[in-house]
């Protein structure tokens, strides 16, 4: 039976590539270079010998050079030019972030403090380490991480502050007050904890150089990014409080969920945040824009990047790429808003290239092509840095979504076949989460959901689905089926996870 | 017995020989099945198991272990886990197990850790793999965890096989030691608790409540961290004391035989007192001011750069 069948796919493959090679033949105009047949393609960029190139910061400088701290401390520039990498700084702890202000000034954020390292004499070295800002508590716990900074268009940065971790310990001596009731029980061995100042917080540092309190809830917040028009987005990893891991719209004075942080709220008087009921903290909480549904979309999701490349990227311009570490992936958000909130999908990018796991850092090269850090710090991951870059073949892919009255308009990168129109090619459940203290959550109130017509327009690029249900508070799952462009060539991702904070007013569209 | 004490979920199994990655894959394929399964998938390459326990949570498994000789994998199948979260339980009539730092059955990064083959200290003829991709030669620095010290704290290294900690929290010189320099592997590791170990012994320790003291002798000065910058490698420390700057540059002294602290206040705009424990260790001499016992007073304009030799009780 096994032979039989490896025959059988065997013929089927064969038949395929025939039909493939009919339509390269004719579609091939000898005056061309013919496409390649993948639309992205992946390259490692070496690195040097006695590195350990866990990353923990990508950007560029305005001539195509890229910078990189890695874990080790180290801060070093990479020309592609001539594949030659030099130290620019060294000593600094974990460093989990940089950002260039000029060509040699960058700002780095690590354990201790966010840094303003410079190179006053010009020898290509740092010789200034400034103190940006360190006005905020380091426990010692070993899960005290520092993200960021990412910078708005009026000069203010933003960092986000790791929980600490009931897995490990504080040292003797602290930085900042403490405060116990920032931990669930006397000893804290219970839940990701926040005993000193604005452990879970998202911070905005002041171009006079404040360091405010932004918004809080956060549990393990390893990626801030801005999108074109200037919102701020962030993620957080699935644990205690957090059943799957999200991405945020990130506002000020909004509480997301995880209560460690709420004790350093200005102005707490309600004790312990972990005794007050989940419904409480449930009516507290702003919920998340996207969820990306655990073991299917990404378990833990790093730096979101938006796509700065104007199409030089590929078909997404404007949109999120964020990246995963528990797989060899990044995982792409469209977002949209409705009612005033923001809501959207995300779907796989990048799957099966070639792509390493511990994907922690993205960045966009002046070539648009899309630089991605790994790591694993102790953890599941990767070490080194690899290149994404667009061939110039636009995948078959979904490039909006957007909730109708009735269900979902779908836009595709290019114009699908009739398979498109045919219902039976899309599954799709929905499912939500629990917020509780338990670490992360099954997916609950599973239900299939019927689709009642799937309507081709646009030429033939959009596809609008009615659905026989849709409620606000869910996750819906579509699995795509066998749906082709019309060029023959079969969607680059099948599964798409959308989640509907709000239905849209005023019914069909 | 299973104990979790980590800070996330996790399962264990014990598969047949050989099934360890065949195991983790298929967990991986229950995809959103996994959590309802447990992430155990239904093959007879597993053994035994204990399905996902929270943190703190305990469970039990009772199995009569195999006759058959073998390597029986155990291995944690939560999502991510399985790649790297795993051991191996040997059926043998051997008296001895393989070395760990060669044995091929456990992850490597527990082989790096554990064998004695792949210890990774911080440098120099300790270090079996370079720490970083250039050759440190002092005077460096890093950024640390480490005892004796607030978690802001700042390890350097000097000629002479002398190092020295300063606190960026308090920003002052904490202590100071001979020998080697620092272990970072467990700090690197991202091991939980970790902190950097001191590869020497601890000569001096800053026992003051603060040694500077600025307008009035008997009032500790608030401080605040600015940063440092490098004078030949040297970091020189800015900081304030009731807000008025402070650098500090500290190197060997030329035989090793102690610390040589320079400081510049240059806008002092009142008298300035450095201030010793009696009985420390080491022998203070000044350039510029006067003592009275374990204090020494600069006037505003002494202030503006000073050098106080630290040298070693012999």
């Amino acid at each position: 039976m096994g032979r039989h069948a490896n025959v059988m796919t065997m013929k089927w493959s064969f038949n395929i590539f025939v039909l493939a090679l009919m339509v390269l033949a004719a579609c091939a105009d000898p005056g061309k270079p013919e496409l390649p047949a993948e639309s992205y393609k992946i390259d490692t960029v070496p690195t040097p010998d006695g590195l350990t190139a866990e990353v923990g910061g990508l950007d560029f400088l305005s001539d195509g050079r890229l910078i990189a701290c890695f874990i080790r401390g180290e801060v070093m520039i990479y020309d592609p030019k001539t594949r030659q990498w030099t130290l620019f700084a060294e000593g600094l702890q974990e460093p989990l972030g940089i950002l260039r202000v000029t060509d040699s000034e960058f700002l780095v954020m690590q354990r201790p403090e966010l840094t303003r390292i410079k190179d006053t004499d010009g020898d290509g070295q740092a010789d200034e380490y400034e103190n940006a800002t360190d006005d905020f508590g380091i426990s010692g716990n070993y899960h005290e991480f520092n993200y960021g900074p990412v910078a708005d268009k009026e000069g203010n940065l933003f960092i986000g502050l790791n929980t600490a971790s009931h897995g490990g310990g504080i040292l003797p001596e602290l930085r900042g007050a403490f405060n116990k009731d920032g931990r669930d029980g006397d000893n804290g061995r219970k839940q990701m904890y926040s005993v000193v100042p604005y452990r879970g917080w998202i911070m905005k540092l002041t171009p006079s150089g404040k360091l405010e309190p932004y918004c809080s809830g956060f549990r393990s917040p390893n990626g801030l990014g801005f999108d074109l028009e200037g919102n701020l987005f962030v993620t957080d990893n699935q644990g205690d409080w957090v059943g799957t891991s999200p991405l945020f719209h990130a506002e000020q004075g909004k509480f997301y969920g995880h209560p460690a942080s709420l004790v350093w709220e200005e102005g707490w008087t309600k004790g312990n945040p972990f005794e007050l009921p989940p419904a409480e903290l449930d009516r507290m909480r702003s919920k998340a824009a996207v969820l990306f549904p655990h073991g299917i979309m990404a378990n833990s999701p790093s730096e979101p990047r938006c796509d700065i490349t104007g199409g030089k990227f590929g078909p997404f311009a404007g949109q999120l790429f964020v990246g995963e570490m528990n797989q060899g992936r990044i995982v792409r958000v469209m977002l949209e808003q409705v009612g005033g909130e923001w809501q959207g999908a995300c779907v796989p990018f990048a799957d099966n290239i070639g792509l390493r796991k511990g994907n922690n850092r993205l960045v966009f090269a002046p070539d648009g092509s899309l630089w991605v850090g790994q790591a694993e710090h102790g953890w599941l991951g990767d070490a080194g840095i690899q290149r994404i870059s667009f061939t110039g073949r636009t995948p078959t892919d979904v490039l909006q979504m957007h909730i109708t009255g009735k269900g979902f308009d779908l836009e595709f990168t290019q114009a699908l076949d009739s398979s498109g129109a045919n219902p039976a090619n899309y599954q799709v459940r929905r499912y939500r989460y629990e917020y509780h203290k338990k670490y992360g959550s099954d997916q609950i109130d599973v239900q299939d959901i019927s689709v009642n017509g799937a309507a081709l327009s646009g030429g033939g690029k959009k596809v609008s689905l009615s659905l026989g249900e849709l409620s606000p508070g869910y996750v819906y799952e579509f699995k795509l089926g066998d749906i082709k462009g019309r060029d023959g060539t079969p969607l680059a991702n099948k599964t798409i996870c959308y989640t509907v904070n709000r239905l849209r007013e005023g019914g069909a569209q | 017995m299973f104990t979790n004490t980590d800070d996330m979920a996790h399962n264990l199994l014990i598969t047949k020989p050989g099934a360890r990655e065949a195991v983790v894959q298929a967990a991986l394929q229950l995809a959103e099945k996994g959590p309802a399964q447990n992430y155990i998938p239904n093959t007879a390459n597993v053994l035994w198991s204990i399905p996902v326990i929270g943190p703190d949570e305990k469970a039990t498994l009772s199995f009569t272990a195999p006759a058959k000789k073998g390597v029986y994998p155990y291995v944690c199948t939560f999502p991510g886990h399985g790649f790297v979260m795993y051991g191996a339980m040997y059926v043998t009539d051997k008296q001895e197990l393989p070395d760990i730092g060669n044995d091929l059955n456990i992850p490597e990064s527990r082989r790096k850790e554990n064998g004695a083959a792949g210890k990774t200290t911080g440098h120099g003829a300790h270090t079996a793999k370079p720490a970083h991709p250039y050759v440190l030669k002092p005077p460096y620095l890093y950024r640390v965890f480490i005892e004796g010290a607030g978690p802001a704290a700042i390890a350097v290294r000097l000629p002479h096989q002398l190092s020295y900690c300063w606190d960026a929290g308090s920003c002052r010189l904490r202590f100071a030691w001979t020998g080697d320099f620092v272990d970072n592997s467990a700090l690197w590791a991202g091991h939980k608790d970790a902190t950097a170990a001191i590869l020497g012994e601890v000569f001096y320790r800053d026992k003051t409540a603060y040694p500077l003291r600025i307008k009035d002798p008997g009032v500790i000065p608030a401080t605040a961290f600015k940063g440092y910058r490098l004078v030949d490698r040297y970091p020189e420390f800015h900081y304030t004391i009731d807000g008025t700057s402070v650098y500090e540059l500290i190197k060997p002294e030329a035989d090793g035989s102690g610390l040589v602290r320079t400081f510049r206040i240059p806008g002092a705009a009142y008298p300035v007192w450095f201030v010793f424990t009696p009985g420390d260790g080491i022998k203070y001499t000044s350039s510029a001011g006067s003592w009275e016992g374990n204090k020494l007073v600069l006037s505003a304009e002494e202030a503006g750069s000073f050098v106080i030799t630290m040298t070693r009780d012999k």
